[in-house]
């Protein structure tokens, strides 16, 4: 008998393939995928001509600096004392400033500004200078690749897990049986010999497949624009020395997972609500709200297990208000094998409750 | 072991609106047509006896499977709706070929009898079109060839007719004619009377969302006592006839045919007519042949019903 289960939700997930891959009401699904790519593409090419750009007025400097060198500059310094250590600048710039007199009367003071531009091939060194002394120093550094990181985890949770997959799952998930029964076709599967059981599992695992496939393409994707820029050294470091390539692999299980959870919720929504917004509105907000809730509550939320399995944390800038830092930190984490389980056992719910569901569906389509 | 399909006193509203009420049923093999006009609750009986709708009370019973067990039911059951829609992107012979893989059989051999049903309702030729692009008559067929792909002992027929050319239709009617010979049950539902007539083995007369008959369509005639039987009588001497069947009291009304070559006769009691018939007949009038003008789905329906939408 089980063997002609799976002959059957094998039967579905061929079925469902095209209609979730190819529906042409799903291509916003693949743009919203590629969104992050494209951002990640974007910044490695801004950070690639800005790099050749440094490259290039390092090239032009009288000597060869080093990091060591750049931080040797003080405020105060004198400009000789400056041109001492870095050489003349490859690039600079001056402009004059009158000043009023500090007493309010007589002639108004002359201040000359000058601003040096100096780099080492990867980070940019600015000297602003006034009437020849070092007023202010702004080191702006290349391939930062712990900040990077930062900037990586930050667009996969607020933007990758929060948005692009939840309203990705929503749109592919809450389809499998709406979708049907406004296209009126859910009568199909209905007539066939099969368990209704059987027909949700196969269209709950063509839905699992088809994020899957996209969400985790795009997070894969996200990772080569991420690291594409960076020199071969740095990427390897990263990588083999830095728990790079751990943290590549959890973000890819998390992205499946968050598919897992959000398929599972936006499935039951689909059979249980004719219009998808309300749902969809609900289950966003209580995403949203789950770091204010009591700890009881946030167990019954796929972001809270999420966030409990993202690999890098994000600090809070200085002086945001508690309220916000509460969005970005992860205040209870939950151990990894727990957030897991959790997941799955949200997931297992929501499962059981659709094929409740699906047991007690009619097809009546001209209520719908 | 049940043989029947049977309803016990069922029920179905759709919230405040009747679907069916109060239905008994039990309905033995053969040709079985739900007669009633739209909206008198066909298409609802159909989905009840196949666990598309639930029963808002009473129960249902397939032969001996449950509505509720679609696996078990729709192995024994092939059910051609009136819905019009099909999967996306699929051709006529992919549609009959996902339905016996959904039903779990192997591929060779869901192909073998996705052809062979297909080839029942003559739609080879177009079985590799998209069915997006069949006409509505094509579309009918396949849905046919769906619900007979797997040999099933019941096949349920929401209109099957519709939309067919009459060389279709005569073809459809030998095909339902020969499965139900060979044992099955054809529920078959039509508002068009004439096609019923011809098809059905026993009718069930709908309106309004109850049964209000339900057997052979002459049984039923019987039990109707308030309209007079209508007979009509061919024969060389239709006056003569006429006078002498006047002087029976159970004779109402006679009209002569306006060929001059018959009469149709309306008598209150159709067994005493027969009698007086035969000894009129011995008595020197020469009568060429003896028909029942009433004895119709048509007549019954509008005797018990006298609603004109359905189609004659």
């Amino acid at each position: 008998m089980k063997t002609i289960w799976w002959a059957q939700i094998k039967a579905v997930i061929r079925l469902e393939m095209k209609k979730t891959f190819f529906a042409k009401r799903g291509l916003w699904i693949y743009v919203l995928a590629a969104m992050p790519v494209m951002l990640f593409i974007a910044y490695a090419v801004a950070t690639s001509s800005h790099r050749n750009r440094s490259a290039g007025i390092a090239a032009q400097g009288e000597k060869t600096l080093t990091s060591q060198n750049m931080r040797a500059i003080k405020p105060e310094m004198t400009s000789q004392e400056v041109i001492a250590i870095l050489g003349k600048p490859p690039i600079t710039l001056h402009w004059t400033e009158n000043r009023p007199p500090q007493t309010g009367k007589g002639m108004s003071i002359e201040v000359l500004h000058e601003s040096y531009h100096y780099s080492d091939g990867q980070s940019d060194l600015f000297v602003r200078l006034a009437d020849g002394k070092v007023e202010n120093i702004t080191i702006q550094q290349g391939n930062n690749l712990g900040q990077d990181s930062i900037m990586f985890a930050g667009v996969f949770q607020f933007f990758f897990l929060r948005l692009a997959i939840f309203f990705g799952c929503l749109g592919i998930f809450m389809n499998l049986f709406r979708g049907e029964i406004l296209d009126r076709s859910l009568h199909f599967y209905f007539l066939a010999p099969i368990r209704r059981e059987a027909v949700m599992t196969g269209k709950f695992l063509a839905g699992l497949l088809a994020t899957c496939t996209i969400f985790v393409t795009s997070e894969l994707l996200q990772t080569i624009a991420f690291l594409w820029h960076f020199p071969p050294t740095v990427r390897e470091l990263y990588l083999y020395h830095n728990h790079g390539l751990e943290h590549a692999a959890i973000y890819l299980g998390v992205t499946v997972l968050a598919c897992v959870g959000y398929g599972a919720f936006f499935l039951v929504a689909g059979m249980m609500f004719r219009n998808p917004i309300l749902p969809a509105a609900a289950i966003l907000i209580w995403e949203g709200i789950n770091p204010f809730l009591p700890a009881v509550l946030r167990q019954f939320s796929v972001i809270y297990y999420l966030k409990s399995l993202c690999p890098v944390d994000i600090p809070s800038p200085p002086g945001t208000p508690p309220v916000f830092a509460l969005l970005v930190s992860n205040s209870d984490p939950v151990a990894a094998p727990i957030a897991i389980l959790g997941i799955l056992v949200v997931a297992l719910i929501a499962l059981y409750v659709s094929s409740v569901q699906v047991r007690r569906m009619e097809i009546n389509y001209t209520t719908e | 072991m049940n043989d029947r399909i049977i309803f016990e006193d069922v029920s179905k509203f759709y919230g405040e609106i009747l679907g069916v009420n109060r239905v008994n049923l039990s309905i033995p093999p053969g040709i079985t047509s739900l007669v009633g006009p739209n909206g008198s609750g066909k298409t609802t009986l159909m989905n009840l006896m196949t666990g598309l709708v639930r029963p808002t009370r009473g129960r249902i019973q397939l032969l001996d499977c449950s509505i509720d067990d679609p696996e078990n039911l729709f192995r024994m059951v092939g059910y051609s709706t009136q819905f019009d829609a099909f999967p996306k992107g699929l051709n006529g012979f992919q549609f009959v070929y996902s339905y016996l893989r959904l039903a779990g059989r192997d591929s060779q051999s869901a192909e073998q009898l996705a052809w062979r049903a297909i080839e029942r309702v003559n739609l080879v030729d177009a079985a590799k079109r998209n069915v997006a692009g069949y006409s509505k008559g094509m579309r009918q067929r396949i849905r046919l060839a769906q619900a007979l792909s797997h040999d099933p002992k019941v096949l349920v027929l929401d209109e099957p007719l519709n939309g067919l050319d009459p060389l279709a239709r005569s073809e459809m009617i030998a095909l339902f004619r020969s499965t139900a010979t060979q044992g099955c049950y054809v529920i078959i539902s039509s508002h068009i009377l004439h096609e019923v007539d011809v098809i059905s083995d026993q009718v069930i007369l709908l309106s309004n969302g109850y049964v209000v008959a339900e057997g052979k369509i002459h049984n039923v005639r019987s039990e109707i006592q308030e309209h007079p039987t209508q007979i009509l009588i061919r024969c060389s001497q239709p006056r003569e006839l006429a006078a002498k069947m006047f002087e029976y009291p159970h004779t109402i009304e006679v009209s002569i045919h306006k060929d001059e070559h018959g009469l149709l006769l309306k008598t209150r009691d159709a067994d005493r007519f027969y009698l007086a018939l035969n000894e009129i007949a011995l008595n020197g009038i020469d009568i060429e042949s003896v028909a029942p003008a009433d004895d119709d789905v048509l007549s019954v329906y509008e005797y018990l019903i006298g609603n004109e939408e359905v189609v004659r």
